[in-house]
């Protein structure tokens, strides 16, 4: 080609033309953010969780977005957030609204009851699906890409029942829980831990949602001469209500409770009510990892207040950084890839500790008992699965 | 029957008047509204709710307000005075909004606006004070105290006594004031209350600043027992709303009958028959008694209220 006037004129152009219009096309496609589902409950009478939930994430994306490379080769991490809000029905909706958006995998809500009610829609969709929900059934419905990132209630149910029955010497156990699917699985499993005791629980109180007044059940409890109880329950207004009707109905014997029971939020609210109380915890401050050291100052500096790590932030924290580990280890964000991964994961350092995928998709294998003294919990034994 | 049992029957018999007590008052509110614009009010939840948080805002140490943390913490008869002097202000100014601009269009638009009102604050509630549960204290700072083998909450017996003290002085309000007397006659009927000289939008503003007041009390009654959210309302006017039907809707006795009633056979039933059918036990008995007698217990013949 001839250099002339004209054609170095038209180069130039050309030149400038893909300079100023190509090129950022190039990084933009490079920096196209990761999008990210979640649906915490936001409304409703479960909106602490869902606020916690909401906590945790903003603040691992915010971490991972912060640092060279955010989640590999530029790309951030951009969150896509429905309300689940208190009712499964919602719960679905949010769902399939947010599917529609174009999202890599789906951080759900730790409500089991709204997990089991959207497995039928999770199962058409193979994507990664981090889950918090403790009841056992969460991991057996089928759903391809599903992970729990907390420990099953097959271990917390056992690990309160034996220290119920070995350690605290209870001879009679009575179980108090809520009636949805978290509160009723629970229970169903310290039951059958129960019987492989060759023990049967004196009492089994259900109580209806949002019920304000359980004088009947604790009653009913009283009555059967239990020295022990057990109770599963999720919602931490109504932890606090009923740690409060227990002692004031004079009820002495030692209480043992799932995670909720030493959810941050029920210890502060709760007070003195709360004291002496046991709880299966997925998490004890002060016997933890550097992970866990640097999430408790980072959100504490972020909020202005403490986490509820179990239950609340830190299970989702975890979530989104191990899947951001994934992401720049396969440099890829492909589904399926991403699960096959997610199975593979073996001694990945969270938070809640240690994870490595079992068959199920479960990813915690131990909790530990602590004990709530003054605000604070304390650590009594560490149970295995 | 072993004395436990009795024990345990007197215990159920003083939570069951204590939580009885506050659907009776929050029925009541249900029902002086309904008598004097012909509306359910399903905002009436939320007339417990609010006065609540207001109250735990100024009450506690340190409360979170617009992600804030506050330090507001004022003596406990001072809270007091300004929540009601608040609430009456929110009830003239539901009043203005909710009802005032729509009270020419039927009943239908009302009954949505309240229900707007309802979501509204919730919403507005769960944005001002986050989701946490507020915990604030009894008006005696006092624990459990127990008579022999009875233990006794003394927020119960505040609840009670509370409860039966506004009952006597809605009766003198009612049947021995002029006020009371207007209130009547326009909850029987406006347009010849009108005809009479009473200034009947006056009078429909003071029976919302009422109603509003009976949710007040209601919620700083509760809120020590059930800690403050922004559910927390929900709940007790549901059960108010069936109180108010089986004791007839817009039945003053009715609905105290109604909500001491719900509450007592809901905790017996909730001890013998099972707890996880607490709630079923208070619908089934409204369905029952709509069966029987569909104007409610005390309620009028439905012809009347047509």
């Amino acid at each position: 080609m001839k250099l002339d006037r004209k054609n170095f004129l038209a180069a130039t152009g050309a030149a400038a033309t893909t300079a100023v219009v190509g090129f950022p096309a190039i990084v933009g496609a490079a920096a196209e953010p990761i999008r990210l589902g979640t649906v915490p409950c936001l409304t409703g009478s479960n909106a602490l969780l869902g606020q916690q939930e909401h906590e945790g994430i903003a603040l691992a994306v915010e971490e991972i977005n912060a640092r060279a490379g955010k989640v590999f080769d530029g790309r951030p991490f951009e969150v896509v957030e429905e309300d689940a809000t208190n009712d499964n029905q919602s719960a679905v909706a949010a769902l399939n609204k947010l599917l529609g958006e174009n999202v890599v995998a789906v951080v759900c809500p730790v409500l089991s009851t709204q997990i089991q009610a959207m497995a039928p829609v999770m199962k058409t969709h193979e994507i990664p699906w981090m889950t918090g929900g403790t009841a056992v059934k969460n991991m057996q419905l089928g759903v391809p890409g599903a992970f729990r990132l907390r420990a099953s209630d097959a271990i917390t149910a056992a690990g309160m029942t034996n220290f119920a029955v070995k350690d605290k010497k209870a001879k009679k156990v009575a179980i108090l829980h809520a009636s949805d699917a978290f509160g009723t699985g629970g229970a169903d499993q310290v039951v059958l831990d129960l019987q492989k005791l060759g023990m049967t629980p004196v009492a089994n109180e259900q109580y209806p949602k949002d019920a304000k007044d359980y004088t009947a059940e604790i009653l009913k409890i009283k009555q059967s001469g239990a020295d022990a109880m057990l109770l599963y329950i999720q919602n931490p207004s109504d932890t606090t209500i009923i740690l409060k009707q227990i002692r004031s109905l004079g009820l002495t014997i030692p209480l043992v409770g799932s995670p909720s029971l030493t959810n941050q939020t029920v210890m502060e609210t709760a007070g003195k009510d709360a004291n002496g109380a046991y709880g299966a915890v997925d998490f004890i401050v002060g016997f933890n990892s550097n992970v866990a050291t640097h999430f408790l100052t980072a959100f504490y500096n972020k909020y202005h207040h403490l986490p509820d790590v179990g239950t609340g932030s830190g299970w989702v924290y975890d979530a989104v950084y191990m899947l951001a580990d994934i992401y720049k280890k396969q440099k890829s964000t492909d589904p399926k890839q991403t699960i096959a991964s997610l199975h593979t994961v073996k001694n990945w350092e969270g938070v809640l500790g240690t994870f490595t995928a079992d068959s199920e998709g479960n990813m915690v294998h131990s909790v530990s008992i602590g004990q709530i003294e003054d605000g604070k919990l304390h650590l009594v034994k560490k149970v295995s699965g | 029957m072993s004395q436990f049992d009795l024990v345990a029957n007197l215990q159920l018999l003083v939570s069951g008047l204590a939580i009885g007590s506050i659907y009776a008052l929050v029925a009541l509110g249900f029902v002086l509204i309904y008598n004097a614009v012909g509306v359910v009010n399903f905002a009436q939840g939320e007339f417990v709710m609010f006065p609540s948080y207001i109250a735990a805002t100024f009450l506690l140490p340190a409360v979170t307000v617009f992600g804030t943390v506050v330090h507001w913490q004022l003596p406990v008869i001072a809270v007091y005075l300004l929540v009601i002097v608040l609430m009456v202000g929110f009830g003239l100014l539901f009043n203005r909004i909710a009802y005032y601009p729509l009270r020419d269009r039927g009943w239908l638009p009302v009954v949505i606006s309240t229900i707007g009102v309802s979501i509204f604050l919730r919403n507005a509630a769960q944005l001002t004070w986050g989701s946490e549960p507020l915990v604030i204290p009894g008006l005696f700072n006092m624990d459990t105290f127990a008579i022999g083998p009875l233990h006794v909450r003394p927020q119960d017996l505040v609840i009670i006594v509370v409860t039966a003290l506004l009952i006597a002085f809605q009766y003198l309000l009612f049947e021995r004031t002029t006020l009371g007397k207007q209130m009547r006659a326009t909850a029987q009927d406006r347009a010849t209350a009108r005809l009479i000289g009473v200034r009947v939008g006056r009078i429909v503003a003071i029976t919302f600043v009422y109603s509003a007041l009976l949710g007040t009390i209601s919620g700083l009654l509760v809120a020590p027992l059930f800690t403050v959210t922004k559910e927390m309302g929900a709940l007790i006017a549901l059960k108010a709303f069936a109180a108010s039907i089986v004791g007839g809707f817009g039945s003053i006795p009715g609905a105290i009958i109604g909500g001491l009633a719900i509450g007592v056979i809901e905790t017996f039933g909730g001890f013998y028959i099972s707890s996880a059918y607490t709630d079923a036990i208070a619908f089934v008995i409204l369905i029952a008694v709509l069966l029987i007698k569909p104007s409610g217990l005390f309620g009028e013949r439905v012809a009347e209220k047509a």
